[in-house]
Order: C-alpha cells, then structure tokens, then sequence
C-alpha cells in the first residue's frame, strides 16, 4: 500500500467515526405532522379524481361500445329499421374507398343483391312501400354498374363485355326473384282476405294489389336497365 | 459512529404498496427509516440546522406523496428519496447561493500543511464538514454517502446513476480533495 493510499484510508476511517447529524425530536414530530396532513390531502384528493376518472373511463368505453354496436346491427338491418339509415352511410363509405372499374362493379352487384334481400323481406312483412324502395334503390345500383361498363367498354371492350355478361346475369336474376317475391305477397294478401269474402256478410272487398292501388307493379316487365351491347 | 438506522433495501417495496395504499402505517415506518438519514445528508451538505430540517421535512413530503412517480424500476426507493434530497438541496443552493454557514473559529489549529504529518486524528468533526463543502458537488455526495451514511459504493452508483467503478475513482478523488483541502485549512 502506497503512503498515499494509507493517507486516504486513515482519512475515511476517520470520516466513518464522525457523529451523524441528529434532528432534534421537535423536528422529527413538527415533521411526521406536516407530512402526515400532505399525506392525507394527497390521498383525499386522489379519491375525489378517481371516481370521475372511472366515470369518464366508463362514459368512453360505453360510447365505443354503443357506436360498434350500432355499426355491427346496421350492417344486418332492414329498411323499416332505425339503424337502416347508417346501414347507408357505411355503404357510402365503402364506395369512396372501392377503387378499380371491376372492384366499382362487383361493388355495384353486391348492393343490389343487398337491395334485393331488402325487397324480399319487405314484401314478406307486407311493406310494400319499403318493398318498392328498395327495389328503386335496386335500380340505382344497376344503373351505376352499367355506367361503370360503358366506360371500361371504351377503354378494353373484351373486359367490358364480359361485364356485360355478369350484369345481364344479376338482373335476369333479380328480375326472376323480384317476380317471385310479388308473386308471394299477392298469394298471402288473397289468403289474409278469403275469410273476410266469405264470412256472409257480402261486404267482402277484392284482393288488394301489393302497392295498394289495386293496379299491381306489372311486374312481369323488368325495371331494370337493359345494358348496351 | 451511531447508527442511523436500517439501511435502504429491498425491504421497502412491500412497505411501499401498502402506503399506496392508504396505510398510514406504512407511511410512518418509511418516515421513521428514512427522516434521520435524509436530515443528516441534507445537514452535511448544507451545514445549517434550520435549513437541514426543512429540507430533510420537504423531501419526505414529497417522496410520500408522490409515490405514484415511483417506479420500482432497477432504481431503489432509497436512491430515488437521496435523489429528491440532492435535488432539493441544489434547488436551496439557487434560491440562496452556495455558503458554508459553519463557523471554524473554534476548530483547534493544525499544524502542519504537509500531508504526511496531517493528523487526520486530531480533527473534529466540523473541520471535516467544513472542508467537505468545499469540495464538488460530486465529491460531496460521494463522501457523505459512503462515510456518513455507510452506504456501500453500488448504493452510491445507484443513487448517482453511475457505474460502482466511477463511484470508487471519484471515492479516491474526493478523498485526495478532501486532504488537500484540510491542509489548505491548516495553513490558514
């Protein structure tokens, strides 16, 4: 060991044997009171924000809960639902975001098959106006699919009539379910009505057309654009 | 040199969850273990009773309440409550300039200025506490730490956030310092 280093080591043995500073009892009591109060108003005060810290917590979560939900029901909903309208939006909002001529129409396709399935169940709770709704916003969507192959058909005419081809099929499709499903709610209205007409009292009325005009749709003509070929 | 109480450990951390609590147990065993250690080290560094006393009461004030910053994260909560004093002490050192308050009148003389005849014996306590406060900021803490508060050099690298070996280079340092300052006193 050099003297240097035995200089220093006698130097901290010397600083180890040094009295600590003690606090004065006062102190310690003066102080164990000031930090008990900081302590309890500290504790106070987090008891005060926690409750509205969970209420906030708990209103958010509800509200993301809420909005999912109302999102989820939609995407099934029909029209004589209240959450129909949002059904609608969320459609819109997947058109903006559908990009590329065959994706626009199988976009297309896909709602009027949605359309479709409205209409059917529509007339089969005998909404007949709901019914006609949707077979009007049918349209739409096969109108803005044939817009969508007369474009493509300039630009590559093998592509857009093969397209030609897909919408030609979806409306022979609809036009065939759109029969059926009127077929089926005039059967249920003449059923509703055969017990009025023979009930004796000779008021019977005639079987009700579907829209309630007693003149039918003529459903026998498709209201379907033809495609331009 | 009497002792001041149980060292720092790992032993705080259930004491720690229960003042997080609400236990005021909890609370006052973590005051009663750490108030005389912090009062000393803020006394040695700031050599005034007064001040030592607020100081040492402001920095339990703070650890105990604001627990909820405290993460039991490879720092301890003995370095984490040496750091709040260190900060407050430098904060009082800002506020009322960096003095050394401690009168040496009534230190005996020394006698000589050569190191090899400094009798390290024949100091008292104050001479040592004042030629402390002379040195660095580092320095300080070092020595305070190690010597007066016996913490061993990891705890000091812990509560400085340096590696054990820096705490031992700037041991040796602050020591030399510390000689050189003693003699300066001397020959004063």
């Amino acid at each position: 060991m050099t003297p240097e280093v035995e200089r220093l080591e006698r130097l901290a043995e010397r600083l180890r044997a040094v009295e600590p500073y003690v606090p004065p009892p006062g102190a310690k009591i003066r102080g164990w009171n000031l930090v008990l109060a900081a302590v309890e108003q500290s504790n106070r005060a987090r008891s005060r924000v926690h409750p509205i810290r969970r209420l906030v917590l708990a209103s958010a979560a509800a509200a993301v809960l809420l909005v999912a939900g109302a999102v989820g029901v939609s995407a099934d909903s029909l029209p004589d639902s209240i959450f129909y309208p949002l059904k609608g939006v969320l459609e819109n909002t997947r058109g903006a975001l559908t990009f590329g001529v065959s994706d626009q129409l199988a976009f297309h396709l896909d709602l009027a098959r949605t359309r479709m399935a409205e209409a059917q169940a529509m007339f089969a709770r005998h909404r007949v106006d709901l019914a006609d709704q949707a077979l009007r916003a049918l349209d739409d969507q096969l109108n803005d699919a044939a817009l969508v192959i007369q474009a493509e058909k300039q630009t590559d005419p093998a592509v857009g009539a093969a397209m030609v081809n897909r919408l030609s099929q979806a409306i022979a499709t609809h036009d065939a379910q759109i029969k059926q499903a009127r077929d089926r709610a005039a059967q249920a209205l003449q059923t509703a009505d055969k017990p009025a007409t023979s009930n004796g009292n000779g008021n019977g009325s005639p079987a009700a057309s579907p829209n309630g005009n007693g003149q039918g749709n003529g459903a026998t003509n498709s209201p379907h654009p033809t495609p331009k070929r | 040199m009497r002792p001041l109480g149980k060292a720092a450990s790992d032993d705080d951390r259930p004491l720690i969850e229960r003042v997080r609590k609400g236990d005021q147990d909890a609370v006052r065993a973590l005051y009663e273990r750490y108030f005389d250690r912090i009062y000393n080290y803020v006394y040695a560094r700031l050599g005034r009773a007064e001040d030592a006393e607020d100081l040492a009461i402001d920095t339990m004030t703070r650890s105990l309440t604001r627990l909820d910053l405290f993460q039991d994260q490879g720092v301890a909560f003995s370095s984490w409550i040496y750091r709040i004093a260190h900060n407050a002490t430098i904060d009082h050192y800002r506020r009322h300039g960096k003095v050394t308050l401690v009168s040496l009148e009534h230190a005996p003389a020394l006698e000589s200025a050569d190191p090899s005849e400094l009798a390290v014996e024949q100091l008292s306590n104050e001479d040592l506490h004042a030629a402390i406060r002379d040195l660095t900021d580092e320095q300080q803490q070092v020595l305070i730490l190690r010597f007066f508060q016996d913490l061993t050099a990891a705890q000091v690298a812990s509560i400085l956030g340096k590696s054990v070996g820096a705490i031992q280079a700037l041991q040796h340092r602050a020591l030399g310092s510390l000689e050189r300052a003693l003699q300066g006193r001397a020959v004063n």
